[in-house]
């Protein structure tokens, strides 16, 4: 069966702030493994890892400087030179965030990964902001290769006019200011052409919208997102609730 | 380049104060979550992962940059809604870009502060929380910072309203001051939501902090104010240039720039208000241009 957007959309989220709220590292490694699984068996896998990578690795290691060496709360010394302590409760303290964090990451990931974005973009464009957001989200990630592709253009053209990045920060921002120019010009002076055409189609104008993109949607689906958001806001609460019984 | 519709009915004064009050409701999600943070954080600084601080940090966060984007989306010309996906790629390509090089930078607000300083606060404060939401898609842990981000385009287009952008040397000034607000604000989540910074040069001067004894949040609001104001003065001098070297038919395009002659040299320009520049253009709509 295939799942509606915003089906998977609410699934994810309510993962990710369900482990959030639970803080629990048991909970947070089989939430990370299901995610791993989940893309795994999608296909996904491959594209994902690297993104996830490029997230999670400079902020566990972050977690892990910031944590592991210096804790002036930690009693458990475990290793000590000069200012710097490794401690128990740091290196827990860390290692604890930084599952958390992994399976709200991944969970979140996957959706993004798996999502199919014309189906996203017809499920949120109903009307009014949805439709405008829906707008933004397709066109950023439509632009995206196309700009990227465009920065190696704008670099090969100022190469064959002379420009050689030398050492040195002035050298750099110039060269920086060199590319940076062109690309923020031409796209600018794009958006100025999109937005006359997008207002000749009735862009801004109120009133419902209809696609040629059917989306599968059931009632099923309608009530388990329904269940999902109350499940996520009461998982919040609860939480809410036993810190303020502990404390 | 956008004109109001001549066959639809326009909206009333009705959905105008319901806007209004969604945008006022945002602004006190976030401050009220901010105020919250700051009184309660001595109690649950350490109180192990997950603790109310963060979940309190998030929705409060995510809630008020939510009832920004609802309140000013549908107010945007379609001129300025077509540049916040140029403002968010601009975003993404340059901040993820010095995000992973060992900088204790960020410069992930180019193309928010350019839309604040082309189309004015309200269209600044959308496209940073926008902006959030959308590179969360690649890189789930910038949604927390989402409020932040409403803020620093917010203070970018209030600066280049009040003329910070007509002299060069104003810019990185309106940068600094902006970058101590925003880092003071996005500390808590920093702190609450992450346990410290996402990057490892930023993660060093926190633990450098720590090592003296501080808490964390005040280690990662000092952090805070090394990093953001430079960050945001620099954020501000590029944007600066590029506004600058941007041809005067492209400039005059925007309502907001005629209007609060953000930039310096456009005296003239006062004349052309009534009349049409560009062959594309009518005389914009100015909704939502500077409220």
């Amino acid at each position: 069966m295939r799942l509606n957007p915003l089906t998977s959309l609410a699934m994810a989220g309510t993962t990710a702030v369900i482990t959030t709220a639970a803080a629990s590292w048991p909970l947070s490694l089989a939430v990370v493994s299901a995610a791993l699984a989940l893309a795994v068996r999608g296909g996904t896998a491959r594209r994902l890892l690297p993104a996830a990578a490029a997230v999670l690795v400079p902020l566990c290691l972050s977690l892990l400087i910031v944590h592991g060496l210096f804790f002036p709360e930690g009693r458990t010394v475990l290793a000590q030179w000069g200012p710097a302590r490794i401690t128990g409760e740091g290196l827990a303290f860390a290692l604890q965030r930084a599952a958390q964090l992994a399976a709200a990451v991944l969970a979140l990931l996957v959706f993004s990964f798996s999502v199919h974005v014309p189906d996203l973009v017809a499920a949120l464009s109903a009307r009014g902001v949805q439709g405008r957001f829906a707008f933004v989200l397709a066109s950023t990630l439509a632009l995206l290769p196309a700009v990227t592709s465009r920065v190696h253009r704008i670099r090969q053209a100022q190469e064959s006019r002379g420009l050689v990045i030398r050492p040195g920060l002035l050298h750099r921002a110039a060269a920086f200011r060199l590319q940076a120019v062109p690309l923020v010009l031409s796209l600018i002076e794009e958006a100025g052409t999109r937005a006359a055409a997008l207002e000749a189609r009735g862009f801004s104008n109120p009133g419902p919208r209809s696609s040629y993109r059917a989306v599968p949607d059931s009632r099923h689906q309608c009530t388990l997102r329904a269940v999902l958001l109350v499940a996520a806001a009461a998982s919040v609460v609860a939480r809410l609730w036993l810190d303020r019984a502990g404390t | 380049m956008s004109s109001p519709s001549l066959t639809l009915p326009s909206p009333g004064p009705a959905a105008a104060r319901k806007r209004r009050l969604l945008e006022v409701l945002g602004a006190l999600a976030i401050a009220g979550t901010y105020v919250y943070l700051v009184l309660n954080q001595p109690t649950d600084i350490t109180g192990g992962p997950g603790s109310a601080s963060a979940l309190i940090a998030l929705s409060g966060f995510l809630v008020g940059a939510v009832l920004l984007i609802v309140a000013v989306l549908p107010t945007l010309p379609a001129s300025t809604v077509v540049l916040i996906p140029v403002a968010l790629v601009l975003n993404i390509v340059l901040g993820q870009f010095v995000g992973s090089t060992l900088v204790p930078f960020y410069l992930d607000a180019i193309g928010t502060v350019l839309i604040a300083v082309l189309a004015g606060p309200a269209a600044g404060a959308a496209t940073g929380a926008l902006s959030s939401i959308v590179w969360s898609f690649f890189n789930p842990t910038v949604l927390p910072f989402a409020a932040g981000a409403a803020l620093i385009g917010c203070l970018a287009g209030l600066a280049a309203r009040h003329g910070m952008f007509r002299r060069f040397y104003l810019a990185p000034v309106a940068g600094f001051v902006t970058g101590i607000i925003g880092g003071v604000v996005s500390a808590p989540v920093a702190a609450f939501v992450f346990g410290g910074t996402s990057g490892v040069a930023t993660g060093a001067i926190v633990s450098a902090f720590r090592s003296m004894g501080d808490t964390l949040l005040a280690a990662i609001t000092k952090q805070a104010l090394i990093s953001d104001p430079m960050d945001k003065a620099i954020v501000f001098t590029v944007v600066a240039v590029l506004a600058y070297a941007l041809p005067r038919r492209t400039r005059v395009q925007f309502p907001f720039i005629r209007r609060h002659r953000v930039l310096a040299g456009q005296a003239g320009d006062e004349t052309q208000t009534q009349v049409p520049v560009t062959g594309t253009g009518s005389p914009a709509q100015p909704t939502g241009q500077g409220s």
